[in-house]
Order: structure tokens, then sequence, then C-alpha cells
């Protein structure tokens, strides 16, 4: 078998950015929220330029739509400008911000009829037909399509997990949920999207690579 | 067949797997479902699985986001409602606005003013202005009036006050030893007309003034007598020395 892929001090698959969340990077942007909280532009510049590419990518591909994106990592930060002076440090500052981002992007999407809208694409994805294994980037483009029928909490638990490679415990502090509440809607999530993309699983069944039968 | 156990690890372990996959399980969560997944053929598929998934997720961006737009917008939001929280923050702390405050206010407020309404105003102004002279004119004016405004209108006779204090018989002994008849009065305010005594009608006008001013000194010299009537010669009031103000009337 292989061997997971990466280390806790790596970065996640998504972002590219290797050792975004190391222990000198967590320093490092607790020190750009403290400067923030004395009201320091650049610092708050820095921090939103760290942070705009991960979180730009994490809620287009939510939404599809990048200029509700925009609009929530504005919100984020203009949160983050505000109430910088209240982080203490009892979590990551990464934690801290996708924390925001989510109860933002959350709110977002159940204020208006845009959740509606995402969740009803007009267009049902069809299974691919083809039998041949997808390549990684047509693969990525269904999966994107296939995110937007899942629940908008599933969806969020796999962004949090596959996009941005937050461990169970961290995107639990980030929904605000238990971490139990985490592993149950990504158990959910990965069953629809075998169930949207069987491809995604070779030729077996579901059931069978679960081995639960 | 799996034993209890092992399914109910199995299902642990593969709750596991996308965090395993993602490289984002604790050193002993990690070792504990390596060793699961390399005796688990279903794990191992579904192992492969989340590779594929991080993997595909992994993919860069067709687009790239540039920060800085968003970035400006963002500051401009955040500049304009500092503003508002200021100007909030100056009117909760001055509820009641000070001189300094309202003339603040005021110069932010524009000059210019129709025409006609200057106008207007400045008639206003004009009209309440003349109307207070009046008021403050009037209100400089005394309310009384005292003895020395008394003007002649009788020829030959002298108007005087005696001390109210005098008895009859007290101001019949003054009358006489000074000379004097009482030919008016007294009225309301205790004013006499007095001439000299002895008087005969047809008496030159020249020796008739004389004996008025000689008279008139006498009296001015009582200190019973209180107040005369300056003749035609002398326009200021005579006061009897020793005596107070002049009676109201």
């Amino acid at each position: 078998m292989r061997g997971p892929s990466h280390t806790e001090t790596q970065g996640p698959p998504g972002t590219g950015e290797s050792g975004y969340r190391s222990v000198a990077s967590a320093a490092r942007e607790a020190a750009l929220i403290a400067r923030i909280a004395q009201g320091d532009r650049r610092a708050f510049e820095e921090l939103y330029n760290l942070y705009h590419r991960r979180l730009a990518r994490f809620l287009t591909r939510l939404t599809r739509r990048y200029d509700i994106a925009e609009e929530v990592i504005n919100d984020t930060f203009w949160i983050i400008w505000r109430k910088a002076g209240d982080f203490r440090g009892d979590s990551q500052p990464s934690t801290w911000i996708l924390g925001i981002a989510y109860r933002k992007a959350r709110n977002a999407f159940r204020s208006s009829a845009r959740l509606a809208a995402m969740e009803n694409p007009e267009d049902p994805l069809q299974p691919p037909t083809s039998e041949e294994p997808m390549r990684a980037e047509e693969l990525r483009d269904w999966l994107v399509r296939a995110l937007a029928q899942l629940p908008v909490e599933q969806r969020l638990a796999v962004e949090l997990c596959y996009e941005l490679g937050y461990s169970c415990e961290e995107i639990g502090a980030i929904m605000g949920c238990p971490v139990n509440t985490v592993k149950t809607r990504l158990f959910h999530a990965r069953a629809k999207l075998q169930k949207i993309l069987p491809v995604l699983g070779g030729t077996a069944a579901p059931e069978e690579r679960r081995g639960l039968k | 067949m799996m034993t209890l156990d092992e399914r109910q690890e199995h299902q642990e372990i593969w709750l596991l797997l996308p965090w395993l996959a993602s490289g984002r399980l604790s050193p002993t969560e990690r070792e504990r479902a390596e060793q699961h997944v390399h005796r688990c053929l279903p794990c191992q598929n579904e192992f492969s699985l989340q590779q594929r998934m991080c993997s595909a997720f992994a993919e860069p961006d067709r687009v790239v986001y540039a920060p800085g737009p968003s970035f400006r917008k963002l500051m401009e939001r955040i500049d304009s409602e500092a503003q508002t929280d200021r100007r909030g923050a100056r009117a909760a702390v001055q509820p009641h606005l000070s001189p300094r405050g309202i003339a603040a206010r005021l110069s932010h407020v524009s000059l210019w003013r129709p025409p006609g309404a200057a106008w207007a105003a400045s008639f206003l102004a004009l009209f309440a202005l003349t109307g207070l002279l009046a008021t403050a004119y009037r209100w400089s004016e005394p309310l009384y009036r005292t003895h020395t405004e008394v003007t002649a209108e009788t020829p030959n006779v002298l108007h005087i006050a005696l001390d109210r204090r005098l008895t009859i018989a007290e101001v019949e002994d003054l009358l006489r030893t000074q000379g004097a008849r009482v030919v008016e009065g007294p009225g309301s305010t205790g004013i006499f007309g007095v001439s000299p005594s002895g008087l005969a009608p047809g008496t030159p006008a020249a020796s008739v003034k004389q004996r008025l001013r000689d008279l008139a000194r006498r009296l001015h010299a009582d200190p019973r007598v209180v107040w005369v009537q300056p003749l035609a010669q002398d326009d200021t009031p005579t006061l009897s020395p020793g005596a107070g103000a002049p009676p109201e009337r």
C-alpha cells in the first residue's frame, strides 16, 4: 500500500503552499493578527494576501461564483479587522480565520436564494459513460459539479478536508461541531459522491468496497 | 467473515481514511490506520480512492485570483464605516451641544440663503430693534413726578411745600413771621400758593417781584419749609437746607 502523502507540517493538498500551517507560519500569522489589533494596515494586507487565494479557491468551488466568494472573503476579513484584538491564540490562526469564513459562507448561502439555485442545478449531473479512468483534471471538474449536489454542511466538510487539508479536530473547531459529526458528514458525503461518480471507485460496488457485506 | 471487533475497527478506520490520505492524522492514529489498511482490501481500495480525491482537489486553478482589487474594496468599506462610527461616537458623547459644538456644526452649514428670505429677516430684525428702542426709552422715563416739575401758573404767587408734621398753629406762626399769606391750596399734595402779606392791588410789578424774591429767600432759609418754587430768574428748584427729598405727589 501507499502511505499518506503528507506529514503534519506539510501543506494541504490543495494549496501548494508547503508548510503553511507549520509552527513557524502559525506564529507569523499570530504576530500579524496582533499587529492588526493595533490597526496595522500593512499586516492586514499581508494576512489578506496570505489567505485570499485559498479562500477564493475554497469558496468559489463551493459557490461556483467568484462575486459571492469575494463577498464572503471581505466579510471575513472585515470581522478579522474588527475582532483581531479578541484573538487570544487558543486555536491556530488559520482555524480562527476559517471558522469566521465558514460562518460567513454558511450565512451567505442560507440567507439567499443562491443556495437553492446551487443545490438544484438546472443541469443534473450525468455519470460518466466511459469506463476509462478519469484524468485528474476531469475528475476535479466532476467533483466540483458533484459537490453542488451535496448539502452545504457536507460540502463544506469535503472542502475543508480535501481542499484545505484540515484535520478532523480542526474541521470540528471551524464548523463548531464534535469530531464524530465531522466524520459522519464526510462519511455521507463520500457515499453520495461514489454514487454520483462510480468511476471514482473503479469497478467494485460501494458496499463491497466498504467491506460491510 | 469479520469478528465484531474487526468490524468495529474497520468502520473506525474507514471514517479516518480521508485524513490518512491527506496526511492529517496524529502519529498514533496513523500507525493504527496503516496497519489496518495493510490487511484490509476494501480499505486499500478506499484509501486509493481518497488519494485520488486529494490529488483531484490539489489540481492547480485555471483561474488566478488577484487579491488587490478585493482588498482595496475592503479598505474602502472599513474606512467608510470607521468614519460613520466616529460620527456616531461624537453624537453619543455630546448629546447636548456646547456653544463650541454648535459653532462647529454651524461652520458646516452653508451661508447662502435665498435673497427673499434675507430681506424678510432684515425687515423683522429692524422692526424688533425699533420696538426695543421705544420700550427702552419709555422704561428710562420716571414713573413719578416731583414738585420741581411744577410750573408757576399764577402770577405773583410763590408755591411752597411745608413739613407735613407741622400743626396748623405752627403753619400760621410760620406764615406770620415770614410775612406770607396763603392764596392757593393746599392741594392734594400739600402745595401751598403764598404771596407776600400786605401786597396792595396796583403795586408795581417790579416791586412785587422784589417782594416775592425776598419772601422766597426767607422761606428758603426756614427749616420748616421743605421746598420753595424757584422764581423766573432762578431756574433751579430750591430745597430747604436740612430737608429731605421733596414729597411725592
